[in-house]
């Protein structure tokens, strides 16, 4: 465009400002203009009145001068907006609980799909904070050990250095358990254990000090050095600026602080965000008692990469596979069949992948849901409002107004519901995400979502309040005028019966059969969890503690570790209310739980890495009378099964059935973890449980004494016959009492099943509370409906009335007419629930998908408020006095 | 209908200049006298369409306007060329030279070549 041209149509924007006066200006100009020409007139011999026609003749009016002028000033488009605007916002304010109802029911939905939409762009959309986030892919291990997909060191090694034509560079880090002590304060956490080029690859610098490097990172034991976060470094250290040079307790080690990554780097995964960084070198001195740097097996590495410019990730995955067959001809008995994939990172190597899509997934589909029930509660608010204008209209219509007119307007209006929704919804999202974040859930990961509003929530948030505005608001306003004129005109409504307008009907339909859908599901988590309380867990978690340490972490030894073990066992056996206490290394239900190969005796199978799996734990004598398992034979361990005696196990009843069918287990011996370790006999039998999660079906189990397997990662059970709320503190001074720097946790044994059961939990409340929303929405709109349709009928009433009608036919005629969209709604929402909660099958612990009591219930909810929504229009119908009626024309 | 109108515009807008060139500072009533009188009565225009034209010149800053006393000392609102205003009128006229040349041409009587 010309520049003279630009610079014309921003005088004619800002011209839409300060109108009064410029108009007044023109007044003004053209009574000059005319007095000038009367007076040019005059003196030409005209008569005044002659001279003053004459002038405004040739002026060609002043209305059609000022018209024209007006037009070359402005913008007439965007002014007529304006005028829609305002005349919108005008008739808003006339209704104000139509207004409030609106913007709530909207700003809900809109609030809600924005702070699930803040997931899914932290979770997919918002790239990993380092530089060039989009070579960075992450190397999955298909056969990882114990599903995990990670690498060890020997193999990151080899992979690093025989990919140097696609990668630029692998790196690699694992999340290590830490006890962290400074200024006399002890803290479990967690941190990365990082490869010395980490930082180097991802090309991120320290907002303080510096970060590691290849040179902290050669000597095995030899870099006694970490780099803090920027979140722990406020924590931990107050944000103090001379931070470097200062030390930390860690694992019982001192370690000096070398540096402070910037606000904003949470490392390489989205869920997990360490709070301290240390070189792969120290591995050793960070997991005490457990070197695994030269070990092939050993495989607890996550490796990342940067690409090569120009190097597609299928290329790279190829390269890479070639490689893992060289690994496996070089090393079969490590590297059978490991494959490897690259997928983008941030997933714990795409391991949480499927689940973090499943869960997002899940909760968009619900939250639009939610929406779309608003949008059509108020097409059907905003189609009734229309119906009130259907004269108005009609007469604009016939006077010539363009349809496409008169449909703008009414859309203007909508469009300022969608906007303050939006904005209203913006505000809601920002408190739900502040809520979110702070609500930590019940798991020991170092969970940590970084959820905020960028700009990407921002468009998100804009475009879905403008699609609703423009969704529902475009239909009422195109149904509204398509008017009938002639019947309209005369007022008359264009049936004398209800207006059976099928769409309307349809919309309740729709309503109800959503909001059923959802708290169907709502219900059915909710009956699951009842189920889960009664469910066969193998263990009683009621009147129990639990108390986690892990003495490796604080640079026990194996003889300290016993000692200690021993002695606070003794402690707590004397601790008044206790009836039985005993230490496992790892309690029921824990996602932890791990499966190792066992070698029955008699059954050896060709190939070790063939060997079958039975869930594995140790613990010491009286841990399945403290957890409350019962024993089925034989007997439990005792003090006698120590180091020196035959190495023994206790086996469930599942692992007993299933190796030896038919036998008597006890005496019978195996193997487990490898060939070369020693045969265990098995002593007893405990009844079967759930070990890693409530769903999984009956897992063969072993069980080692702790005497003869040692570990210092241990949990100790309690059983009391008092409040086990009293005994927590009491435990946990126990503890402090023995080794006052040793962190440990202690909590009721109850507190366990909150993390498997935490999907049913947030599902429950989730469907729950949009189910409830959902419903509201439906009786809104019901409610809406059933009194439009009510006040459109006075008159008809009022005939009935008369003619001898009686108050309670009235009243049933109106609420059947009210309630049949509503029972279709149901029936179909009853036949959609059927479908899609099979789905959820596996989050309901046994609970049919059908489960009779949830659906008959939620319809009769549903009914029954549908109902009421419908009564209170229908008492006034039959109210309605028919002499009024008659009159109110 | 749009079409003729634009060149009515430009056309008006070409004749204001020029007037303002010739005259200096004057009202619309003025111009519009004005230009009436140059054409010798041949056109007759509605004075009221003079007043978008002059807007239209102004948003584009060819012209200013400003409020004064007109010769019978009544106010009236005066409007002045200013330099880009000068600047497209020399423009416009040498277009305006070149269009009506080649017009000339073509109603010329032919001329045997």
């Amino acid at each position: 465009m010309h520049v003279r041209q630009v610079r014309a149509w921003f005088v004619r924007v800002s011209s839409l400002f300060g109108r009064a006066r410029r108009e007044r200006e023109l007044a003004e100009e053209l009574e000059s203009h005319i007095q000038m020409h009367v007076e040019d007139n005059l003196r030409a011999g005209m008569s005044l009145e002659e001279a003053r026609r004459q002038a405004l003749v040739k002026l060609g009016g002043v209305a059609q001068t000022t018209e024209a002028w007006r037009r070359q000033r402005g913008l007439p488009l965007i002014e007529t907006l304006v005028n829609d605007f305002r005349y919108g916002l005008r008739r808003l304010t006339k209704s104000p609980a139509f207004t409030f109802i609106a913007v709530l029911s909207l700003a809900l939905g809109i609030g809600a799909n924005t702070a699930i939409f803040s997931l899914v762009n932290t979770a997919f959309l918002r790239p990993l904070p380092v530089e060039r986030p989009e070579q960075i892919v992450s190397v999955t291990n298909t056969a990882g050990s114990r599903g995990f997909p990670a690498f060890s060191y020997p193999n990151f090694k080899d992979f690093r250095e025989r990919s140097r034509d696609v990668f630029e560079d692998l790196y690699a880090y694992r999340f290590s358990p830490l006890n962290v002590s400074h200024d006399g304060t002890s803290e479990r956490l967690w941190g990365y254990v990082v490869t010395g080029n980490y930082f180097e690859v991802l090309g991120v610098k320290a907002a303080i000090g510096r970060t590691l490097t290849p040179d902290d990172d050669r000597l095995p034991g030899g870099h006694p050095v970490t780099v803090l976060s920027y979140e722990g470094w406020r924590r931990r250290f107050g944000g103090d600026p001379a931070v470097v040079g200062k030390s930390l307790i860690v694992n019982g080690r001192s370690f000096t602080v070398v540096g402070v990554m910037p606000q904003g780097f949470y490392g390489t995964e989205i869920i997990a965000a360490p709070e301290l960084w240390f070189p792969v070198a120290m591995q050793a001195e960070i997991e005490v008692g457990n070197s695994w740097l030269d070990k092939r097996r050993v495989e607890n590495l996550l490796i990342q990469g940067r690409l090569k410019p120009g190097i597609s990730p299928e290329q790279a995955q190829m390269t890479l596979n070639a490689i893992a067959l060289q690994l496996e001809r070089e090393f079969p008995e490590d590297n059978e069949g490991k494959r490897v994939i690259l997928s983008s990172p941030g997933f714990i190597s795409g391991m949480m992948r499927g689940a973090v899509i499943g869960f997002t997934g899940l909760l968009m589909v619900v939250v639009a849901f939610v929406l779309l029930l608003a949008c059509i509660n108020l097409a059907n608010l905003l189609l009734a409002r229309a119906a009130e204008r259907r004269r108005e209209i009609a007469v604009r219509l016939a006077l010539g107004a363009s349809r496409f007119r008169l449909v703008q307007q009414l859309m203007a209006e909508s469009m300022l519901l969608a906007v303050a929704s939006g904005a209203c919804g913006l505000l809601l999202a920002y408190w739900l995400i502040d809520l979110a974040v702070r609500l930590k859930p019940p798991v020991d990961v170092p969970l940590a979502i970084n959820l905020h509003l960028d700009y990407r929530v921002m468009v998100f948030t804009c475009a879905v309040s403008l699609a609703t505005g423009l969704l529902f608001g475009l239909l009422p306003a195109w149904q509204a005028t398509k008017v009938d004129l002639l019947p309209a005109l005369k007022d008359e409504s264009s049936s004398g019966v209800l207006q059976r307008s099928w769409w309307k009907s349809g919309l309740i339909v729709l309503q109800v059969a959503l909001s059923l859908v959802l708290l169907v599901g709502g219900g059915l988590m909710l009956r699951a969890l009842q189920r889960a309380q009664s469910l066969d867990l193998g263990f009683n978690p009621k009147n129990a503690v639990e108390v986690s340490f892990d003495l490796r972490l604080q640079g026990y030894e194996q003889a300290r570790g016993r000692e200690f073990q021993k002695r606070l066992l003794e402690r707590v056996r004397a601790l008044p209310g206790v009836q039985h206490a005993g230490f496992v290394d790892l309690a029921p239900v824990d996602l932890h739980f791990s499966r190792d190969s066992v070698f029955i005796e008699g059954q050896m199978p060709e190939r070790e890495s063939r060997a079958p799996r039975a869930m594995v734990s140790r613990a010491s004598h009286g841990y399945f009378q403290a957890l409350g398992t019962r024993l089925v034979q034989g007997r439990d361990f005792t003090e006698r099964d120590d180091e020196k005696s035959q190495p023994v196990a206790i086996v469930n009843e599942t692992f007993a059935r299933h190796f030896w069918p038919g036998e008597d287990p006890l005496g019978k011996r195996f193997r487990q973890g490898g060939t070369e370790m020693p045969l265990l006999e098995v002593v007893g039998v405990v009844e079967d449980g759930k070990y890693a999660g409530l769903n999984e079906a009956p897992q063969p189990y072993v069980v080692r004494p702790l005497a003869q397997a040692y570990t210092g990662a241990n949990t100790l059970i309690i059983r009391t016959d008092r409040d086990p709320r009293e005994l927590l503190a009491t435990v946990r001074n126990e503890v402090r009492l023995l080794d006052p720097h040793l962190p440990s946790s202690a909590k009721l044994l109850e507190e366990r099943l909150a993390m498997p059961l935490l999907p049913v939990r947030v599902a429950a409340s989730l469907l729950g509370s949009f189910g409830l929303l959902a419903l509201a929405l439906a009786a809104i709109g019901i409610y809406g409906i059933m009194s439009y349709a009510v006040s459109r009928r006075t008159r008809e009433i009022g005939i009935r009335m008369a003619l001898g009608a009686q108050a309670s036919h009235v009243l049933r005629l109106t609420i059947r007419q009210g309630m049949a969209p509503v029972l279709f709604g149901v029936a179909i929402g009853l036949a959609a629930a059927l479908g899609l909660t099979r789905l959820a099958k596996n989050l309901l612990f046994g609970v049919s998908a059908a489960d009779p009591l949830t659906y008959v219930g939620v319809a009769a909810l549903l009914t029954g408020v549908a109902l009421l929504a419908c009564y209170v229009p229908a008492r006034r119908a039959s109210k309605v006095d028919p002499l009024v009626a008659l009159r109110n024309e | 209908m749009s079409d003729k109108a634009d060149v009515w515009q430009g056309t008006l807008a070409l004749m204001v200049l020029k007037t303002l060139e010739a005259l200096g500072p004057l009202h619309g009533y003025g111009i519009a006298r004005r230009i009436e009188q140059t054409s010798g009565g041949l056109l007759s225009i509605n004075y009221g369409t003079l007043y978008p034209a002059l807007l239209k010149l102004e948003q584009e800053g060819y012209i200013s306007s400003e409020w004064g006393a007109s010769d019978n000392n009544r106010k009236a609102k005066f409007y002045k060329l200013t330099r880009a205003g000068r600047k497209q009128l020399t423009k416009e006229t040498r277009e305006w030279e070149r269009t009506t040349a080649i017009l000339a041409r073509f109603f010329a009587p032919l001329e045997e070549s």
